[in-house]
């Protein structure tokens, strides 16, 4: 077989570096190793080609997910007294105009377990269903197991228009 | 023989009854009946089955009202039905749905010319076998019909360039769109410049033309710069050559153990 | 080092790594004369884990609903990352798995290595290319555009046509009178669930097989070529003064999947419409039919065989006839010999058959 050719090239030219035929084996053995070592080479570049590919064909880029930025609402479209949830950031979020006229807004998620509160609005407070955590209409813990306040989000109104974010 | 006609009649009318139902479109009784007609009462319908209204599924009603649905009362004027327009009045239906164009129509010369025998849509769009706004509806046989063909020339002279990129996206998006690019956006886009350019037509103002078309002709360009999705050939052939170079490895080794 | 080393010797206490790795490196020997087409079933075992691979990636994002189908397809293939890639990796690699299933199965016919005792591997394996032929048909409605659409309702329509349960059948297969949403339900089960599991399963059972009855050898470059288990008890083929599988076959395993890897390549990179006609990039339109509609390239041969039949009961039971013929062709042909040019008639009637396939393949295209 005609095949073997690159390994004569080889061979012969570490006769012409002046090896005996004896170290042949030595230059095929070290051959092999070289060829290894491609191999290694070759196997570590594919695996660096797929996986940082596949790690971001996972996590899909955040524009392309309908989540905007900023949650606006006219300031008269706030009843007093009642809570207005929607999605903030990817979380859930909630406005609330209090009996005075003062605005707060402030993140839903219960700072227990993640649960989402939920507006008594006869109480007048926040209730997280889970395990019983109460918070004041301010967001700060009246009883249970949460460990702090509901999150209070940054907003700002101008021109009669409240702007969470 | 009058049973025979009816009740072929009936025959059609269940049948296209059957394939409107299966087509989820909804029954237009007055093409079932005018299609069975003879001379001049089917012509429209052939017409229309070539026209930018059918292939868009704008049916007779929407234009001679009436109700399409009830093959008994279908023609009458208690259901709106209000038969052929005077020539006067056909601008103003048009543009009930083209809002647009009938704004740069009225202030065009066409538009002023009306109520003295002008040119209402009909005279180049034609009335039931209606063609879309195009360049080649600008030509001589058109407009000789009421003057020269001189600044009609100059018109459309100033509309062939960008026309001609409208084109050519429109043969660029058809391409990516077989390849599995998503055109959506694209085609939305060039369909409210296509229209602007389009409507821009009927204000016969050379000036406003040439201005307008320099703006949508910017737009253009920025949109045909779209494409591709996919990656360069480098990427492919290094990916192909990893493979051949592994080979040619894992070759040499064997070869050598052998 | 001395960590690895530990961590080794800790494993190799418990399940003895180290005999299993002797005993497939001195162990467990193959004919001498075996050649590269030995190393088929091992490139169809790396393309089974990319299709799975790929196919738990597309999972992600595809939404099997006949209005959402087409566009989470769509934004596969535009809007993540590498999701046309993924996408035509998937696409192509089926058309692909087919090409090589059906070369590895002709490797087997010429070599005549489905002769006894190895008639349940021929028959595992004819199984298995059905089941890849189903996984395929299965999959091509998922994207739910034009092409997949009819090519369903055509391929489903041909069942119709069987006397009495005919029509049930097709109403079965489709869950209704017309390719609809439950049939992509159905679908979407087979492609992701029952038949990857049972081509696993399958896939298991054949190579039980083969471990239990040795590798078969090669009829080419021997003296005595007939089969040399003469119709007696359980006995294992092994080939004394063989070549070790590992390291020596294992690397003509992994040159056979370099170089298939770089057709794939090719084929992904340069010529990824090959098997995507412009058709399945348009979503599905029940009332539309587009012209010119085709089954995919495997099924064209049965679609003109169909055709061609005046009676389309004649021509669908022409191709059970022949499925079922080659299916069991190791009980039909008991012959001992097992080189091609010493049994002519088998290998000119085979190759007639190979032609006649691709003959009505083409003409099914054409026609």
């Amino acid at each position: 077989m005609r095949t073997k050719e690159p390994i004569e090239d080889y061979q012969v030219e570490q006769g012409l570096d002046g090896t005996t035929a004896e170290h042949a084996g030595f230059g095929r053995r070290k051959f092999i190793s070289l060829c290894l070592g491609g191999v290694g080479a070759l196997a570590l570049s594919g695996f660096a080609a797929v996986v940082y590919p596949l790690f971001r064909y996972y996590l899909v880029p955040h524009s392309t997910q309908s989540s905007a930025a900023t949650f606006q609402i006219p300031l008269n479209d706030l009843v007093p007294g009642e809570a207005k949830f929607f999605e903030f950031n990817g979380s859930a979020a909630v406005l609330l105009k209090k009996q005075d006229g003062s605005v707060v807004a402030l993140s839903a998620v219960c700072p227990h377990l993640g649960c989402i509160v939920q507006w008594e609005q006869n109480k007048q407070d926040f209730l997280c269903p889970c395990h019983a955590g109460y918070f004041t209409a301010d967001g700060a813990v009246i009883s249970g197991p949460p460990p702090r306040p509901l999150a209070k989000l940054p907003f700002s109104v101008a021109n009669n228009i409240v702007t969470v974010g | 023989m009058r049973g025979w006609t009816i009740s072929l009649l009936l025959a059609v009318m269940m049948l296209s009854q059957v394939q409107a139902d299966a087509a989820g479109v909804a029954v237009v009784n007055c093409i079932s009946c005018h299609t069975v007609l003879s001379g001049r009462l089917s012509t429209p319908v052939k017409l229309w089955n070539s026209s930018i209204h059918a292939e868009h599924g704008i049916t007779c009603n929407a234009c001679h009202g009436g109700d399409p649905a009830d093959s008994a009362n279908a023609m009458s004027p208690a259901r709106g039905f209000r038969g052929k327009p005077a020539a006067p009045a056909v601008p103003a239906l048009c543009g009930g749905c083209h809002m647009g164009v009938l704004k740069h129509y009225n202030e065009s010369a066409h538009g002023r010319a009306l109520t003295v025998g002008g040119p209402t849509c009909i005279t180049c769009h034609g009335s039931h076998g209606v063609v879309s706004a195009s360049i080649e509806l600008i030509n001589r046989k058109n407009c000789s019909k009421c003057h020269s063909y001189t600044k009609a020339r100059k018109i459309k002279n100033a509309m062939l360039k960008t026309e001609g990129m409208l084109k050519a996206i429109d043969k660029k998006i058809a391409v990516l769109k077989v390849q599995g690019v998503d055109t959506d956006k694209l085609e939305k886009r060039l369909f409210a410049l296509r229209n602007r350019f389009h409507a821009m037509y009927h204000s016969l103002d050379v000036k406003l033309i040439v201005q307008e078309s320099d703006h949508i002709q910017a737009e253009l360009k920025k949109t045909s710069g779209i494409g591709g999705g996919g990656t360069g050939p480098l990427v492919g052939m290094l990916a192909v050559a990893w493979a051949l170079l592994a080979a040619l490895l894992f070759y040499l080794i064997k070869k050598n153990l052998d | 080092m001395m960590l690895h080393k530990k961590l080794y010797n800790w494993i190799d206490d418990r399940l003895g790594m180290h005999e299993i790795i002797n005993e497939k490196r001195s162990g467990y020997l193959l004919p001498p004369n075996v050649n590269a087409w030995y190393s088929l079933g091992s490139v169809l075992l790396v393309i089974f884990a990319l299709q799975v691979t790929t196919g738990l990636l597309l999972m992600l994002y595809y939404v099997p609903d006949v209005d959402k189908a087409f566009s989470s397809v769509a934004f596969i293939m535009n809007d993540i990352p590498l999701g046309r890639l993924v996408r035509l990796f998937h696409a192509v690699g089926s058309s692909l798995m087919i090409v090589v299933l059906v070369l590895h199965m002709l490797s087997i016919l010429f070599m005549g290595s489905y002769k006894s005792p190895r008639e349940m591997h021929w028959l595992t394996g004819f199984i298995l290319l059905l089941m890849a032929m189903g996984i395929s048909l299965t999959g091509y409605l998922l994207p739910w555009n034009q092409l997949s659409f009819w090519a369903t309702t055509v391929a489903t329509d041909g069942i119709g046509t069987i006397p009495v349960v005919g029509p049930y059948l097709v109403e079965l297969l489709r869950g209704g009178k017309m390719v609809g949403f439950k049939t992509l339900g159905r679908f979407y089960t087979l492609h992701v669930g029952l038949l990857p599991a049972g081509i696993t399963i399958l896939i298991g059972v054949h190579l039980f097989l083969i471990q239990r009855t040795g590798v078969s050898t090669p009829p080419f470059g021997l003296e005595d070529t007939s089969n040399p288990w003469k119709e007696e008890k359980f006995k294992y083929e092994d080939h004394p003064g063989g070549i070790p599988f590992f390291p020596n076959f294992f690397l003509q395993d992994l040159i056979s999947i370099s170089l298939y890897l770089a057709c794939f390549l090719a084929l992904v990179f340069f010529a990824p419409n090959l098997f995507l006609p412009a058709t399945a990039n348009l979503p599905a339109n029940p009332y539309v039919t587009p012209a010119h509609i085709k089954p995919e390239w495997y099924f064209l041969a049965n679609y003109q065989t169909l055709k061609l039949f005046p009676s389309e009961i004649i021509g669908l039971i022409v191709q059970v006839l022949a499925i079922a013929f080659v299916a069991l062709l190791p009980f039909i042909d008991r012959g001992a010999e097992k080189h091609p040019l010493k049994r002519p008639f088998f290998t000119i009637t085979a190759l007639g058959c190979i032609l006649l396939w691709i003959g009505m393949t083409v003409w099914g295209y054409y026609s």
